[in-house]
C-alpha cells in the first residue's frame, strides 16, 4: 500500500490519473461481480454453507399468514434467549410463494436449513434427498416420544423428517344456528345419517341457510371417506390407493346432497372450495380440519362453533382414523455443526410449551404428548376442544397411512377441476373419477422415469 | 437546420486507430458494464440455459437429462396446452382492440382541452398502474363475486346475478374487462399523438365542409397509425404474457375448469407445481417463437396501413 502511494506521487499527473482511472475499473468490475455473485447467492445470504460459521445462524423457512409471522417471530426471539448460541434467521412467504421459493432454492442449492414440507411434497422432496436423517442430531429431543410417535413420523422406515403440529379431519358445528334452529348435533352417526339430516334442515331451514357447504374436495374428509370404505388415498409403494368406485361414491354422496339443496351451488360459496368467509356463519356443518376453528371462530366472533368426530360407516374397518402431520425437515447439506444448532430449534419448536404462548395451536395439537398436556393450561376454548378430539383419535390404534407419491403434486388441483366438471355438468361422476385417476397415475409415471 | 457534419477534431490531435480504445470509449464501458452485465448474467444466460432445458426432462432437483424434442410433441397430446393457448389468444382477441378503442376514445375527449385535464389524466392512468396487482385482482373478486357490486347492482333492477368468476362462460369475460379497464398507459399515448396533429388540417377540412366523422377517418386517424401500430404491439405482447390476474382469481388453477388458464399460468404450474422445468422451458420458448411471429406479421401488415408522412 505505501508502496502505490509512492509510486504514484512519483509519477506525475498522468501517471496519477491513469492510476485512478484503473482504480476505478477494477472497483467497478468488482461491484458489478459482487453484485452478480450477490445475485446468484440466493435469498437472504444466510447460513447456507455456513456449518463453519461461528455465529450459528440457522435458516427457518415456514409459510402462513402475517399474524403467523409475527407470532413466531416473538417465539423465536424468545427461543434466542433461551438458547444464545442460535441466531434465528426466517425466511417467511405466504403458501404459494413459498413453494416458489422452494423451487428456486431447490435448483440452487441453497435450501434453508430448517423448512416446513408442503403437504404434496413430502414424498417428492424425500424422493430427491432433500431430508437429512435426524437420528444422528444429538440436540433433537425426542425423549417424550414413544416408539410408536417415532414409528409414525417415518417416512419409507427413516426418520428424516419431524411432525410440528397434528390435524383431524373432523366435523364442526355452528351452534348458534343449530340453537336458533332447536337442533341437537348428534356425536355419533353414519355418512347416510348424515345426509339425511342434511336434506331434512335444507327443507325446514330459512332459506339463506345450508346444512353443508360442497366440500368435497377436501383431502382430509375424502381421506376418511376411503379408509371408513378400507381404501386409502396413497398405498406404501407410491400409487393411488383408492378405486374409481371409491372416488365415485365420495362424489356422488356430495352431489346428491347439492342436488337436494343441502349446500350451495358452488357460485354461490366461491366455487367448489368453499369460502368459509362468504357462507361460514349461514351454514350449520362443516368438514374440515381439527386446527381450523382456531382461526376460523374469529371471523364470525358473534357465534359459537364445536368440533365432532366425522361421521362413521356402519361397516368402516377398526383403525381408519388417521392423523395428518405437518413436518418440517433439516436440509441434507447443512454440515454436522450446523444439523445440531438445527436440531436445539426443532426441539423449542416441537418440545417446549413456551412456543404455544406465542403461537397458538393454529399448526394442530402439540405432536409432543407432554407438551400438549401442558399447553392445556393456557389453551382457550376452541383449543381445547381441538385437542380433545385429536388425543381421542391419537389414543385409537390406526392402520398405517402413506403420504402422496412423487408426481402428485397437482392432485388435489386436477380433483378441483374434475369436481367443477362433475358440478357444471359436463362430465358423469363416474367419467370424472376415471378421468382424475387416469390424470394422477400419468404424474405418478412421469416422476418414476 | 441543425449542422449534422460530424465536428472536426481539436487541432493536435489525431484519429484513433482503428480498434484502440480511447479514455472515452474506457469510460463508456465502465458505465455500461452494469447493464451490460445485467443483460449477460440475468436475461441472456438464462434464456440459453432455458433453451437446453427445453430438450431435456429436468426436476430441479435432479440432473436434466436429454430427452430431445419430447417435451414439443408432448404438447400435441396436451389438452391444457391447447386449453391454455384457446383462452390466450381469446384474451388477446378481445381485449386488445377493446382497450385500444377505450384509450383512443377516452385520449381525443381529455383532448378537447378540458378543465383539470392534468386530475382527469392521472385518474384514467391510475389503474395501469394497479390494474396487474394483486390488490386490484382481490378488488375484482369482490366486485364479480356472488355477493358482489354487479350482483347488486342487477338485484336492484330485479335480475338474479351468478358468480362471475366461477362460471366458465363468463370468468374469462371478466378478465377482459380488467384488462380494458386498464386503459391508460395506451390513453397517455395516444394523447400525445393526437397533440402532434397539426391544427390547420381540422381548419381546413372544416372550411372543405368536412363533418367531425370525415375528419376523424380522414386526418385523426391516419395521422396517429403510427401511434396505433405501437400501442397495438405493446398490448398484443403484454396480453399474451397476462398472469397475475388469473393467478390471482383463480387462486393459480385457472379454473374455473380451466376457463381462465391463462398460457403463462400453465407455464407456471408445470414450473414451479409440477417441478416440470424441461417442458416448462419448452412451452415459454413457444410462447416467445408466437409472440415473434406475431409481432413480425404486425410489422409486415403495418407496411400497409401505418403512415409515417414520408
Amino acid at each position: 500500500m505505501a508502496d502505490e502511494a509512492h509510486f504514484s506521487s512519483n509519477d506525475g499527473s498522468t501517471t496519477m490519473r491513469e492510476f485512478n482511472r484503473r482504480t476505478l475499473l477494477m472497483a467497478a468490475a468488482g461491484m458489478a461481480g459482487g453484485g452478480a455473485l450477490a445475485g446468484c447467492s440466493g435469498v437472504g445470504g444466510g447460513s447456507g454453507g455456513g456449518g463453519d460459521d461461528a455465529s450459528g445462524s440457522v435458516r427457518y423457512a415456514f409459510w402462513g399468514n402475517n399474524v403467523r409471522m409475527e407470532n413466531y417471530q416473538d417465539a423465536f426471539d424468545r427461543m434466542m434467549e433461551i438458547n444464545p448460541d442460535v441466531t434465528l434467521e426466517t425466511e417467511f412467504a405466504e403458501y404459494n410463494a413459498f413453494q416458489e421459493r422452494m423451487t428456486t432454492q431447490m435448483a440452487a442449492g441453497n435450501v434453508a436449513d430448517i423448512f416446513w414440507i408442503p403437504s404434496a411434497s413430502v414424498m417428492s422432496y424425500y424422493a430427491n434427498d432433500l431430508y437429512r436423517p435426524l437420528s444422528d442430531v444429538s440436540t433433537l429431543d425426542l425423549s417424550d416420544f414413544s416408539e410408536q410417535d417415532l414409528r409414525d413420523f417415518e417416512l419409507a422406515g427413516e426418520h428424516n423428517t419431524m411432525p410440528h403440529g397434528i390435524f383431524v379431519p373432523v366435523l364442526r358445528s355452528n351452534v348458534t344456528l343449530a340453537e336458533e334452529d332447536g337442533i341437537t348435533i348428534p356425536e355419533n352417526w353414519t355418512w347416510d345419517e348424515l345426509a339425511e339430516f342434511a336434506r331434512d334442515y335444507a327443507n325446514n331451514s330459512p332459506d339463506d341457510r345450508f346444512a353443508l357447504p360442497f366440500n368435497a374436495s377436501h383431502d382430509l374428509t375424502f381421506e376418511a371417506w376411503l379408509r371408513q370404505r378400507g381404501e386409502q388415498l396413497w398405498t406404501e409403494d407410491g400409487q393411488i390407493g383408492f378405486t374409481e368406485d371409491g372416488l365415485a361414491s365420495w362424489v356422488d354422496w356430495w352431489e346428491q346432497l347439492r342436488a337436494a339443496g343441502a349446500t350451495p351451488e358452488p357460485g354461490a360459496q366461491d366455487g367448489v372450495e368453499p369460502s368459509w368467509e362468504d357462507i361460514g356463519d349461514r351454514t350449520l356443518l362443516w368438514t374440515g380440519n381439527s386446527n381450523h376453528i382456531v382461526d376460523d371462530a374469529t371471523t364470525f366472533p358473534d357465534q359459537q362453533f364445536a368440533l365432532h368426530h366425522m361421521p362413521e360407516a356402519a361397516d368402516a374397518p377398526a383403525g381408519h382414523q388417521f392423523l395428518y402431520f405437518p413436518r418440517m425437515a433439516i436440509y441434507q447439506g447443512v454440515s454436522d455443526e450446523q444439523a445440531e444448532l438445527a436440531g436445539q430449534v426443532m426441539t423449542f419448536c416441537t418440545s417446549n410449551s413456551e412456543i404455544h404462548e406465542y403461537v397458538g395451536l393454529t399448526m394442530g395439537a402439540p405432536v409432543n404428548p407432554r407438551v400438549a398436556e401442558e399447553v392445556r393450561d393456557f389453551a382457550s376454548d376452541y383449543e381445547l376442544q381441538m385437542l380433545d378430539v385429536v388425543t381421542e383419535d391419537r389414543e385409537i390404534e390406526r392402520t398405517p397411512r402413506y403420504e402422496a407419491p412423487p408426481g402428485t403434486n397437482t392432485w388435489r388441483t386436477e380433483m378441483t377441476r374434475m369436481l367443477e366438471q362433475v358440478t357444471l355438468g359436463d362430465v358423469s361422476v363416474s367419467q370424472g373419477a376415471a378421468d382424475l385417476i387416469a390424470e394422477i397415475n400419468t404424474g405418478i409415471e412421469r416422476a418414476a422415469d | 437546420m441543425a449542422d449534422t457534419r460530424t465536428p472536426a477534431r481539436p487541432p493536435g490531435t489525431r484519429r484513433p486507430k482503428a480498434g484502440k480504445l480511447t479514455r472515452q470509449d474506457g469510460a463508456a464501458h465502465v458505465f455500461m458494464a452494469p447493464w451490460l452485465i445485467g443483460l449477460v448474467a440475468i436475461t441472456a444466460l438464462p434464456m440459453f440455459a432455458s433453451l437446453y432445458l427445453a430438450f431435456t426432462d429436468y426436476n430441479i432437483l435432479s440432473s436434466p437429462t436429454w430427452v430431445g424434442t419430447e417435451n414439443f410433441e408432448r404438447m400435441a397430446g396436451d389438452d391444457r396446452f391447447w386449453s391454455a393457448a384457446w383462452v390466450t389468444v381469446t384474451y388477446v382477441l378481445v381485449s386488445v382492440p377493446l382497450q385500444l378503442a377505450f384509450a383512443l376514445a377516452l385520449a381525443m375527449v381529455l383532448d378537447k382541452g378540458l378543465r383539470g385535464l392534468a386530475i382527469y389524466r392521472s385518474a384514467y392512468y391510475l389503474p395501469s398502474l394497479l390494474g396487474t396487482s394483486v390488490a386490484v385482482a382481490v378488488l375484482w373478486k369482490q366486485i364479480f363475486g356472488y355477493d358482489g357490486l354487479v350482483n347488486q347492482a342487477l338485484g336492484l333492477i330485479g335480475i338474479e346475478g351468478q358468480n362471475w368468476l366461477q362460471n366458465p362462460d363468463t370468468a374469462l369475460g371478466t378478465l377482459i374487462v380488467l384488462n380494458v379497464w386498464t386503459f391508460g398507459s395506451p390513453m397517455v399515448i395516444f394523447l400525445a399523438g393526437l397533440r402532434q396533429i397539426p391544427e390547420e388540417l381540422y381548419e381546413a377540412s372544416r372550411v372543405d365542409g368536412a363533418s367531425i366523422v370525415r375528419q376523424f377517418a380522414s386526418i385523426t386517424i391516419p395521422l396517429l397509425t403510427p401511434i396505433i401500430f405501437f400501442n397495438l404491439i405493446l398490448q398484443t405482447i403484454g396480453s399474451f404474457q397476462a398472469f397475475t390476474q388469473a393467478h390471482v382469481i383463480s387462486s393459480g388453477t385457472g379454473g374455473p375448469v380451466d376457463s381462465t388458464l391463462f398460457y403463462t399460468l400453465y407455464i407456471y404450474q408445470q414450473a414451479f407445481v409440477n417441478f416440470d422445468m424441461g417442458y416448462a422451458s419448452a412451452l415459454a420458448w413457444v410462447l416467445m417463437v408466437v409472440i415473434a411471429i406475431i409481432t413480425a406479421v404486425h410489422f409486415t401488415l403495418s407496411k400497409r396501413w401505418v403512415f409515417y408522412g414520408d
